[in-house]
């Protein structure tokens, strides 16, 4: 296969992770979308070093962090929601507007 | 077609459109474990099976189970999805248009791109050695990041102590 | 032990001892002065194995810091003739002062933190005096300031004290900005900063003139010349202990020690030496007058000092490196020791008034009068004391190929010296209360004479012994000073040094006339004239002067914007700030707290730049 097809792909798994985050109302379907829009980037990161033959550990090195700051993040995130639970009663991402002007 | 490459596509794209779609967070939870194993048959057929077990440990194993965990804790039911379709059409439409515009680019796009790498020169040992030499730092940095998020993550769910008197954290208490 | 081990501990010691000393301040007085005086020791003793071990070539100890556009900057320390003297000087006064503070600031609060300062003080003067390059010297002439600053506004809680640092610490300033003009323009024209190499450039004169033209107005600053010198006296609402070794011996001969370290490059600059022999002679005498007529004791000792720094000015200018600078080291000495006799009396008596010192019966405490007269003399300029030779030197080198008018303000300023310094000695030494001379303010009265002698004496009068005898013996290690300078020393023959002691005489003379004798009506010459006394009181109304000029000016400049921003710009501010509340209002509607919105949004900005790429490149 060709390097745009797993851009392609790459690049449908984003938009399709993209959506969950414009369009769901749940906090935790937001963090899922987001956890997609990463794994899109992950499969770009490689794509690219094995079709361009760059330098071979870069990029599954960058992708371990990646994948590791995403757990870091995911962490964090569901802590959060937690917290907003307890306080608001729902994860309904429209609750939460208290910034509006 | 190339099995190696439409079988994690098959995969990847099922299970995001269940995770995407599914109004039951638990399902949508289940969809997006699905579309990460396939990412990680991805990741196979890019010659990465050190990443690819990563992974399945790390996101399927590890962040799948930590949401399932959340959901449940939040005691689950899924806020309603009123005003459902306009939103769901503007943001059908957002990502639609993002898509196309991508799909442009990459499509006009040259990269240069040859036969791809043979997969000998990637080898477990490379990573291994580039990790804790090369990018020892930013190892070392993502293992402090990770005991801060770890610690960060207890501290803001730590229920604050309850004084007797105080009435307001009542709710709360049954929330839990 | 190596040079460079001893000059290491010689400039560290200090900072080390500042850091402890800032860590305990706070509980441990006692620790904090403690490390502090150690450290000074350790200080003194490094300075003057390094001097006792001397090389005759300069010896470079340095670490290199940066090098960056082929210019090594570096840190260390340069050890020849004019480093080692002055570093001993400064680190032997130091531990002097720091000793008499032990009882000075016994029950101050902030004893703790006033030891801290001294102890950053003598790394900022250490680091300054050894310093091999420009840099290093530049950054740790502005920490002598900082710590000048510091010191003066040490009483934080006295509003004069405040004010006094803000204004030596912004006098200095200004001469600072053309001290650091004129090193950039020294780098720039040699592209080193090498001290030993730069002294060993040869210039173009109209460059050499400007370069150091700007580092004399740093000098100026610094060692408090005309017209910068109004800092100076009000400086000394500091600690005494602080006048003594930051006002008089060592901070403020910064300058003159900057001078002596380019003196190489003044040589080569005609007009620079004329410029700084009229404002260094203007200087002695103007503030000379001032001295005569103060009543506060540190007041006098300022003025002093700013006169005895233009001698020096004078001795460098004139050409003669080793006047200037002997002068330099035995001004150090005894000035140190007036001031701290000075501070013996006002810690005893509490007040600064010289007359009612003397009324209080200042001649009791017996060393330490002994102190004020033998540095007295010294000031004066008596033979064999120290102040003799190095300002017999400075009227010689006057002597040879300058304008008269030079030696005759020289002569003049060092009959004025004689008169007031005498006259302090009188008032203090001999009172008479039946006498025209009225203090500013009364001695509180004790009920018991000894409410101050708790604790010993001795690290009052210890320092106060040792610098009384140098400043008996310096004055005979002149040929051994000049040979560490590379100089020869030059013996004036008594003829050429008749008019300087005459004068001095005279001046003694005068004072006895007016202050010394029983019958004296302990009212000068100068006060007899009203006019004149109030000129020199009000320090020939300088302050005044530039307070019209600048502040005035400020204030001239502020009543005009004033007015135009009354009329001009407060319609359209007001203007401007409705319809921005306006535009707020509105633009508020659009923050409707959907986050979704607002990634939406920008996600779809990004789609259409790709589109209008995705579709531009398909075409």
């Amino acid at each position: 296969m060709t390097l745009e097809a797993y851009l392609l792909l790459a690049l449908l798994l984003f938009s399709m992770g993209l959506y969950a985050v414009l369009a769901r109302h749940n906090l935790i379907a937001i963090l899922i979308g987001v956890e997609l829009m990463l794994n899109a980037a992950n499969i770009n990161f490689l794509a690219f070093n094995y079709f361009l033959h760059l330098d071979p550990a870069m990029a599954q090195i960058i992708v371990l962090f990646v994948i590791g700051l995403a757990a870091a993040e995911a962490a964090i995130a569901l802590a959060i929601i937690l917290k907003l639970y307890r306080k608001h009663q729902s994860i309904d991402v429209d609750a939460m507007r208290e910034l509006r002007g | 077609m190339n099995i190696a490459f439409t079988l994690p596509f098959a995969v990847i794209v099922i299970g995001a459109f269940l995770a995407v779609t599914r109004s039951n967070i638990l399902h949508a939870v289940f969809g997006l474990a699905i579309s990460l194993v396939g990412v990680a048959g991805a990741f196979l057929a890019l010659g990465s099976p050190f990443t690819a077990v990563m992974e399945v440990l790390i996101y399927v194993g590890g962040i799948a189970v930590t949401m399932i965990f959340a959901v449940m804790l939040s005691s689950v039911s899924s806020p309603a999805e009123r005003g459902g379709f306009l939103r769901k059409s503007l943001a059908a439409l957002v990502a639609g248009l993002f898509l196309a515009g991508g799909s442009l680019i990459i499509v006009n796009a040259d990269f240069g791109a040859g036969n791809h790498l043979s997969t000998d020169a990637w080898s477990i040992q490379a990573v291994g050695r580039d990790l804790l030499d090369r990018f020892n730092l930013a190892f070392e940095s993502l293992s402090l990041v990770l005991l801060l998020a770890i610690v960060g993550a207890i501290v803001i769910v730590r229920r604050e102590p309850v004084l007797p008197a105080d009435q307001d954290d009542a709710p709360e208490e049954e929330a839990a | 032990m190596s040079h460079s081990t001893l000059g290491l501990i010689c400039l560290l010691a200090p900072l080390t001892a500042f850091f402890t000393a800032l860590v305990g301040f706070r509980n441990n007085h006692r620790a904090a002065m403690a490390t502090v005086l150690l450290s000074g020791l350790a200080s003194a003793l490094c300075a003057l194995l390094l001097l006792a071990q001397h090389s005759p070539q300069p010896e470079l100890v340095t670490r290199s810091w940066i090098h960056a556009g082929g210019v090594d900057i570096y840190f260390g320390l340069l050890l020849d003739g004019k480093t080692l003297i002055m570093g001993a000087v400064v680190a032997v006064i130091t531990l002097c002062i720091q000793t008499y503070s032990l009882n000075y600031m016994a029950t101050d609060p902030g004893r703790g933190r006033f030891f801290a300062f001294l102890a950053l003080f003598e790394w900022a003067m250490l680091c300054f005096v050894y310093s091999p390059s420009l840099m290093q010297t530049f950054v740790f002439w502005e920490l002598v300031g900082l710590a000048s600053f510091f010191l003066i506004g040490f009483w934080y809680s006295k509003p004069s004290a405040v004010a006094a640092a803000k204004k030596a610490f912004i006098m200095t300033r200004i001469g600072d900005v053309g001290l650091f003009i004129g090193l950039i323009l020294l780098f720039q024209s040699t592209h080193t900063l090498d001290i030993l190499r730069l002294n060993a450039t040869h210039f173009e004169t109209t460059r050499i003139e400007l370069i150091t033209l700007l580092l004399f107005v740093g000098i100026v600053g610094k060692s408090a010349q005309f017209p910068l010198h109004t800092w100076l006296p009000d400086a000394m609402e500091g600690p005494t202990p602080v006048s003594a070794l930051l006002h008089s011996a060592t901070m403020v001969a910064a300058g003159v020690f900057l001078f002596a370290r380019f003196h190489n490059l003044f040589m080569q600059a005609e007009l620079t030496l004329t410029i700084v022999l009229c404002i260094a002679t203007f200087t002695a005498v103007l503030s000379s007058t001032m001295a005569m007529v103060a009543k506060d004791m540190k007041r006098v000792l300022a003025y002093s000092s700013i006169s005895q720094l233009g001698f020096m000015l004078m001795g460098l200018g004139a050409g003669s490196l080793f006047a200037g600078y002997f002068h330099l080291v035995t001004h150090a000495v005894f000035k140190a020791l007036l001031f701290l006799c000075a501070g013996a009396y006002i810690h005893h008596y509490e007040t600064n008034d010289i007359i009612a010192i003397g009324r209080a019966g200042g001649r009791k405490l017996r060393i330490v009068t002994a102190g004020l007269v033998i540095g007295g003399a010294a000031l004066a300029g008596l033979p064999p004391l120290a102040g003799f030779f190095s300002k017999e030197l400075i009227i010689g080198s006057l002597g040879h190929g300058h304008p008269r008018i030079f030696v005759i303000g020289a002569l003049l300023a060092s009959f004025m010296t004689a008169y007031y310094t005498f006259r302090m000695i009188f008032l203090v030494t001999r009172p008479n209360a039946d006498s025209e001379a009225s203090p500013d303010q009364e001695a509180p009265d004790h009920e018991a004479d000894d409410h101050h002698a708790e604790g010993s004496l001795l690290p009052t009068h210890a320092p106060i012994v040792l610098l009384t005898l140098g400043a008996i013996g310096l004055g005979f290690l002149g040929d051994s000073i000049a040979r560490l300078l590379g100089q020869s020393a030059h013996h004036p023959a008594l003829a050429e040094m008749a008019p300087a002691i005459g004068v001095a005489c005279f001046g003694v003379l005068l004072a006895w006339l007016d202050f010394g004798r029983s019958a004296a009506a302990q009212n000068g010459f100068v006060s007899r004239m009203p006019a004149v006394r109030r000129l020199f009181e009000q320090g020939w109304y300088l302050d005044a002067l530039y307070k019209k000029l600048f502040v005035g000016l400020a204030q001239a400049i502020a009543g005009l914007l004033f007015g135009l921003e009354n009329r001009g710009f407060d319609g359209g501010a007001d203007g401007i700030a409705s319809g921005t509340r306006a535009a707020g209002r509105t633009a508020a509607k659009a923050q409707t707290g959907r986050l979704q919105l607002y990634i939406g949004t920008s996600i779809l900005l990004f789609a259409a730049a790709a589109l209008y790429i995705g579709l531009g490149a398909s075409r």
